[in-house]
């Protein structure tokens, strides 16, 4: 992992219709580090989020990635930004009228100048990596929740991008799967050098993935703590960070 | 023969190398060699790694045998995270599923229609028994859910209906008018649009919009709480989701369709009469002619033929969304399949009661 950073969020109010739900948020992502978003429900994880994958406009504050600024910027620097990452969405998002192949296909069709066959090796190798490439001719219907994240994975990852966004991808799945998506995300970090952001408040996956974490509070509403999961649950003096970590209601 | 990757082997870059240089290196046999030099590739993305795997695949299908500078262990790394032989068939030699024999699809196709009549038959059979368990404890139907239906069906149906069937009219009189006034009769247009718009097309435009609006509404509606595992959620409730869903929505289309006619044949009858009197036939006389031509049947089978034509509507549309897939575009299918078999239904219906009216003389 370098020092470079990746993405800066500086002082960033997120929200919609003017209001807040978060208020005067700033942290930094480096290259290569698997770096977790956490709270509790509703604090306001996925609409940081949405407005750092460019799909909604922050109410205040500045978001880069890679250097570009996604909002505020010309149309040209946030194309450039939008090049850079892959999302994947808590349902996976599949399209349910393709195969799995043909979603994984469906950037490269929009995105490179490959032939058909090259792009189609592309993307089964893509499945190949997530472990579904004998499920290429499935339908997103035919397969199972862990799958699917799996495939939006594929998805995501057929630009190589340099950054990945997960939204929740343990949530509602079984510890065995939820483990192995975790390792997943590893390898892909590991072999394709890939920082991954995710949003999640599953704490088998936050100490097994992740590098760095923020900690968001409703109450407040702002950023709390900042660390290294073991770090922030054996050393923040913070009851709310505490409560988090050891499951304790406060 | 020597094959030099690019410097930068990512998609851009592959894909002119995809299409001028991998033709020449399928045409290699077992009796040949290559040499692959990777050394000065500085970075690589899925589509270069791609472009390794299809090199070595080559290589195994043909038998030729490939020496690699490989000083940055770029293509060691992509051997090491793909194994060729996953890759070396055809994805559509690879894949049974997809099946292009013309029979196998027609045979297919025809299961799929058989399977189709027998849920449309069972879930009929399901909504009788439900309608007649509802004689005898009315208190179980949802009569809340069936006013919220009667009102989007039918009032505010109401617009476009008195539109269609005002048009309707106007265009009826202007065309009949144009060959009665080749004999003088114009007056009787008032006669033929009276019966038309009572017998035969009120009930039939009315249905088709029906059909258009709500029909495929019930489907998606229905559908998409299918997809939502909503009707699962009914079902393990213990509440009948026939009963729950689909028997308010065919009682607020059978009971609205025969209202919506009457406004729709209202409509038509003073688009007639906006045509007739700018022919120079008076508006009384028009009046008195429509009311001699609507005879008390001539009323009733226009409201038995809507009654029928609404519970066909409702009764395709709940029966498509029951029957939706667990996709976003199932729901999409279910509500065009209801639309489609609504508008077919309708017209087989409407073929059976004009056979029915001439043999009973009615």
């Amino acid at each position: 992992m370098s020092e470079e950073t990746v993405i800066s969020v500086e002082n960033v109010d997120a929200g919609y219709d003017n209001s807040a739900v978060l208020k005067d948020v700033s942290f930094t992502v480096r290259r290569g580090e698997v770096f977790a978003i956490l709270g509790g429900s509703g604090c306001g994880k996925s609409t940081l989020l949405k407005h750092m994958v460019g799909l909604t406009p922050p109410l205040k504050g500045e978001i880069r990635l890679m250097g570009d600024r996604i909002f505020g910027g010309s149309d040209e620097e946030r194309e450039h930004a939008l090049r850079h990452f892959g999302v994947t969405y808590q349902s996976g998002a599949l399209f349910g009228s393709m195969t799995l192949l043909e979603n994984v296909c469906l950037p490269l069709e929009s995105f490179t100048d490959l032939p058909r066959e090259a792009r189609t090796l592309v993307a089964e190798m893509k499945l190949e990596l997530v472990g579904l490439k004998d499920y290429a001719d499935c339908f997103p219907s035919d397969i199972s929740g862990g799958m699917k994240k799996r495939a939006a994975i594929a998805r995501a990852m057929a630009l190589d991008p340099a950054l990945l966004f997960l939204d929740e991808p343990s949530a509602g799945l079984d510890p065995v799967t939820s483990a192995g998506l975790d390792r997943l995300i590893l390898r892909m970090r590991d072999t394709k050098g890939v920082t991954v952001v995710m949003v999640t408040h599953e704490l088998p996956s936050i100490f097994s993935v992740a590098d760095r974490c923020i900690m968001l509070n409703k109450a407040t509403p702002s950023l709390i703590a900042e660390g290294t999961p073991v770090g922030l649950r054996d050393h923040s003096t913070d009851a709310i960070v505490h409560a988090f970590f050891n499951r304790e209601e406060n | 023969m020597n094959v030099t990757l690019p410097d930068i082997c990512t998609a851009e870059h592959v894909a002119e190398f995809w299409r001028t240089r991998l033709p020449e290196v399928t045409r290699l046999t077992h009796e040949d060699a290559m040499l692959l030099d990777a050394d000065r590739v500085t970075t690589c993305d899925g589509a270069g790694e791609a472009l390794i795997v299809e090199l070595y695949r080559c290589s195994a299908r043909q038998g030729f045998a490939i020496t690699c500078q490989d000083g940055q262990r770029i293509v060691a790394r992509t051997l090491s995270l793909f194994q060729i032989e996953r890759f070396t068939d055809d994805l559509e030699a690879a894949n049974p599923q997809r099946n292009t024999n013309t029979s196998v699809q027609l045979g297919m196709a025809t299961l799929r229609i058989w399977k189709d009549i027998c849920e449309q038959m069972a879930f009929l059979g399901e909504l009788t028994v439900s309608a007649l368990a509802l004689l005898i404890r009315p208190g179980r139907l949802r009569l809340r859910d069936t006013m919220l239906h009667f009102e989007r069906a039918g009032i505010d149906a109401l617009p476009i209906t008195l539109l269609i069937g005002f048009l309707l009219g106007l265009i009826l009189a202007f065309m009949s008018a144009t060959s009665f006034r080749q004999f003088g009769v114009e007056v009787y247009v008032a006669d033929l649009i009276a019966i038309g718009l009572f017998r035969e097309l009120g009930p039939l435009i009315t249905a088709i919009i029906l059909a258009g609006r709500s029909g495929s509404a019930f489907a998606a509606e229905i559908g998409t709480m299918k997809v939502n595992e909503e009707i699962d959620a009914l079902v393990t409730l213990g509440l009948p989701p026939v009963v729950f869903l689909a028997l308010p929505r065919v009682i607020a289309a059978t009971l609205v369709m025969p209202i919506l006619s009457i406004f729709a044949i209202i409509a038509g009858l003073i688009g007639g009469v906006v045509v007739i009197t700018s022919i120079g036939v008076p508006a009384t006389t028009y009046w008195q002619h429509v009311i001699n031509a609507t005879t008390l049947s001539n009323i009733l089978l226009g409201l038995l033929k809507s009654g029928v034509f609404g519970l066909l509507v409702g009764m395709v549309g709940c029966s498509h969304g029951m029957q939706t897939g667990r996709t976003a575009d199932a729901v999409g299918r279910a509500a065009t399949a209801a639309v489609v078999g609504s508008l077919i239904l309708i017209t087989i219906f409407d073929g059976i009661f004009a056979v029915l009216f001439y043999l009973l003389e009615i």
